[in-house]
């Protein structure tokens, strides 16, 4: 809103340089077009500024886009609703340029001001225009007056209803296959306004023609349509018109169409109803997930779960399951990362007994599949199988899997693994989780990659919680202190980090005796990232210990660091010591 | 929060700054780099980076892999910039983390840091297209001219970008070039830019136009005479990430996983810890979860 105050002399620069030569000038000028609307008023605005944007439309295209993309907001500028048909000419020039993505913004900025204008304003001037772009004679006319038919149907009387239907009809049969492609493109949402009556008549008939269309991709559109049109017919209707299309779709010649109905049949199933779900589009979908090509493939495994999901358990495991194990040994590895992805859903839509019988294999596989990503999509869910089959039998079967992948070449399975654990350790109990997780915990704070050490710290953290200070105590704290003696100052520095993150849990008194004499210590090591990370630590258990612990031994030691040759210690230890300071204080 | 440690958390985030904080930020590094040798004095432990070349998303899988600055040690290499996506963003980042932590992270010149190959390479057109002017691209190459020519860690290993040049025999000879200019043609400093090792007898012409190939008998004799061990340098890809030459005494470290986005390689980096012992971490391309842009829809248009 500054803008408003700015002098009228900056005005004058941007209009002179909307006839700059240089296209950044004219480029900054338009993107701030509503500054100069308001300054020269809105009269001259429409009377003026208006008419000189319209002749204005061999410019670049990245000037047309800003254009195109302002007047959509523009309304208030000209004089408000009353005048928004000022606008219209050149949006109407914008809609016929070579640009797509100019055409599609100034089509949108004509819906935004179609959406306000009076049904009287709309009559007048905004469904000649349609008619206009219409019979255009360029293609690209065409192309955007299919996209505002939406907006001036349901102002039209009934007369220009059935002009304006037969303008569509036109549309649909264009010579041109991209015009034709957004008239399927565009039919869903034009059919959302037509009446019922029509509906059933003309607009299934553009339907079924644009679903026999010779060219595939005007096919694949007309297939996202079928679940936008079944969601406004009757039922009955639906099934008698649009569930036959969807069938033939997911047979069609072209690998693409059959991709767009693999991708979309979840939607299209809504629209028929459960009814004809399982007696036709249960067949249609085992289909695809055979289908030949492997992108078809893919989709359908990515819906898998959902697919489940509507139909009854029994259609699942007598239809889908068989499929589902096919594709976990599917020779495409994207074929399986997808399936692997949401395949742990389905366990609890299957139920126990169906999961272990049925299911379970399917995860083993899955798990020692030879692509990375296939076994991270599996252990990531995993935590949706505990549920459904318990923590015994999941730790009986795939803990040796687990424990294989806690060695894993690829450092995010590993990563997955270890994020993993602490659930598996709370349903397992510590004497279990001891004797086969708790060495592996150790190892991985002597990873070589460092987001994995950071990860083990924080898991021993997370183990301490879920079993209390003594478990920790006894159980991690030992091991932990012992490898501060490690040769690499990376390693040591994942020990003290280790340290910190325990101390609040185990509780002041051990903290003191046991860990903190450890990171004192350290303070005199020879490398000065173990020096400032000592005192950062320090600075971290100032609010677990007591006030006297951190002035006779906290203190004392930050204060050497303070002295220290290198600047990054001297910091951070200025930093602790500050904080100390601060809690004395309160 | 200091301004610093602010731009330091928005790089990292991929967002690059503001013109005014790029100069500002130019200009601090330029007192810090001015100071610095010709051969950079740097002391072990430190994990030593090759290649990055503007793959931002890589580098920060460097970092998750290699540790975060200022906890980790950092020795670059050089050749920050051109053909990945985001050479602003990744210099800026480095330079930004050069001037908080002077100590912790030091960054050498690569044959990619000049004016003339960014204008071809795209720092120059990144620069152009990111900011709409010249300016930035101009503060960065004010400031390659700073960035040391070598670095010589506890004084056993030699880190240099390219290799070594037949005008230079002893480290003290390059403690004398002026290196504050536009890398020249030929020369010394031209030849640490823009030399390889080579399986030959003494030297070779570089098929590059720039630099010579040198072989294993002029390592042993530049190691023999200034008492090193090894010279680690990088510039050239290799699919495993580092490579070992003449017995042991050049290796190589390559640093930006499926170069140009289509390579296939992996990366490494070299962790010496203080005790000078090695070890190679490799790494590969960030995951497309990872990356700022969200992974393409497979939608398919009528382009498919």
């Amino acid at each position: 809103m500054a803008m408003v105050d700015e002098p009228l002399y900056p005005i004058a620069i941007l209009i002179d340089e909307l006839k700059n030569d240089d296209i950044q000038l004219r480029l900054n000028s338009i993107r701030r077009l509503s500054t100069i609307a308001r300054a020269l008023g809105e009269d001259r605005t429409r009377k003026e500024l208006i008419p000189f944007l319209s002749e204005n439309n061999d410019d670049d295209d990245e000037v047309l886009l800003a254009m195109a993309d302002e007047l959509g907001g523009f309304t208030p500028h000209v004089g408000g609703v009353d005048y928004a048909h000022v606008l219209l000419p050149p949006l109407e020039s914008l809609c016929t340029v070579e640009e797509t993505v100019v055409r599609d913004k100034a089509v949108e900025s004509l819906c935004k001001i179609g959406a306000q204008m009076k049904e009287r304003d709309i009559v007048a001037w905004f469904i000649p225009l349609v008619k206009r772009l219409g019979a255009g004679e360029w293609f690209t006319a065409r192309v955007s007056a299919c996209g505002l038919f939406l907006i001036a149907y349901p102002s039209a009387p009934d007369l220009l209803r059935a002009e304006l239907r037969s303008v569509y009809n036109e549309l649909c049969h264009d010579d041109m296959p991209v015009v034709r492609r957004s008239a399927a493109l565009n039919l869903g949402k034009f059919a959302a306004t037509v009446e019922a009556m029509h509906l059933k008549s003309d607009i299934m008939i553009f339907f079924r023609e644009l679903t026999q269309d010779d060219q595939d991709s005007v096919r694949l559109l007309a297939v996202e349509g079928c679940a936008a049109l079944g969601k406004l017919l009757e039922p009955a209707d639906c099934v008698a018109n649009v569930l036959p299309v969807i069938v033939s779709f997911s047979q069609d010649k072209s690998w693409r169409v059959r991709y767009m109905v693999a991708n979309q049949l979840y939607e299209l199933c809504e629209a028929v109803g459960p009814e004809s779900t399982r007696t036709e589009l249960v067949p249609a979908y085992v289909r695809l997930l055979r289908d030949n090509e492997a992108e078809v493939r893919i989709a359908a495994a990515d819906k898998v779960t959902k697919f489940c999901g509507i139909v009854c358990p029994q259609v699942a495991q007598q239809h889908i399951l068989p499929c589902v194990k096919e594709l976990s040994f599917d020779s495409s590895q994207h074929v399986r990362a997808a399936l692997a992805s949401v395949i742990m859903g389905v366990a609890p839509l299957l139920g126990k007994e169906a999961t272990i019988e049925q299911l379970l294999p399917i995860f083993l596989a899955l798990l020692k599949d030879e692509f990375p990503d296939v076994r991270l999509n599996i252990i990531s869910k995993l935590d949706q199988v505990n549920q459904v089959i318990g923590i015994d039998l999941l730790s009986r079967s795939l803990l040796p899997a687990i424990v294989e992948l806690a060695e894993d070449r690829h450092w995010r399975v590993r990563l997955a693994i270890i994020e993993y654990i602490p659930l598996l350790a709370s349903q397992l109990g510590a004497d279990f989780f001891d004797n086969k997780l708790g060495a592996l915990c150790m190892q991985w704070l002597g990873d070589q990659v460092y987001s994995i050490r950071e990860a083990a710290a924080n898991n021993l953290k997370r183990l301490a919680e879920e079993f209390g200070p003594e478990w920790a105590l006894q159980h991690i704290i030992p091991q932990v202190m012992e490898k501060i003696k490690n040769p690499h100052y990376l390693y040591r520095m994942t020990v003290l980090v280790a340290i910190s993150l325990l101390a609040p849990v185990v509780g002041a008194e051990p903290t003191c005796q046991t860990m903190l004499p450890v990171v004192i210590n350290a303070a005199k090591d020879r490398v000065p990232n173990i020096k400032f990370t000592v005192a950062k630590m320090l600075q971290s258990m100032i609010p677990i210990v007591d006030s006297t612990v951190v002035e006779q031994t906290i203190r004392p030691c930050l204060l050497e660091l303070q002295e220290d040759p290198d600047a990054d210690v001297r910091f951070f230890a200025g930093q602790a010591l500050q904080a100390c300071d601060q809690v004395m204080c309160a | 929060m200091s301004d610093l440690d602010r731009q330091i958390e928005q790089l990292k985030r991929c967002e690059p700054l503001k013109e005014s904080e790029v100069k500002a930020l130019c200009l601090k590094a330029m007192e810090i780099l001015v100071e610095e040798s010709n051969v950079q004095r740097v002391d072990a432990p430190v994990t030593i980076c090759g290649d990055i070349h503007g793959q931002f998303y890589d580098l920060k899988e460097l970092f998750k892999v290699g540790g975060d600055c200022p906890q980790t040690n950092y020795l670059f290499l050089g050749d920050f910039v051109d053909r990945g996506f985001y050479s602003v963003e990744t210099f800026l980042l480095l330079l930004a983390l050069k001037v908080r932590y002077p100590d912790r992270i030091t960054l050498i010149r690569g044959n990619h840091e000049s004016r003339q190959i960014t204008q071809v390479y795209g720092f120059y057109d990144e620069c152009l297209r990111k900011y709409g002017s010249v300016n930035v691209w101009r503060y960065c190459t004010d400031i390659f001219d700073y960035l040391s020519l070598s670095a010589l860690i506890d004084n056993r290993i030699f880190s240099v970008h390219g290799g070594l040049s037949p005008s230079i025999t002893t480290v003290d000879q390059i403690r004398t070039i002026d290196r504050k200019q536009e890398v020249p043609h030929d020369g010394a400093m031209c030849d640490l830019l823009w030399s390889d090792p080579e399986e030959i007898e003494g030297w070779g012409l570089s098929p590059r136009g720039a630099g010579y190939l040198f072989g294993g008998n002029v390592a042993t004799t530049f190691n023999h005479t200034n008492k090193i061990e090894t010279i680690c340098r990088a510039h050239q890809l290799v699919m495993e990430g580092y490579k070992w030459m003449f017995n042991n005494q050049v290796v190589t470290v390559w640093s930006a996983p499926n170069y140009c986005y289509r390579c296939g390689n992996v990366a490494a980096i070299l962790e010496l810890d203080e005790h000078l012992s090695r070890k190679f971490t490799v790494f590969e391309a960030a995951p497309p979860e990872a990356r700022g842009v969200p992974s393409k829809k497979p939608v398919p248009d009528y382009f498919l």
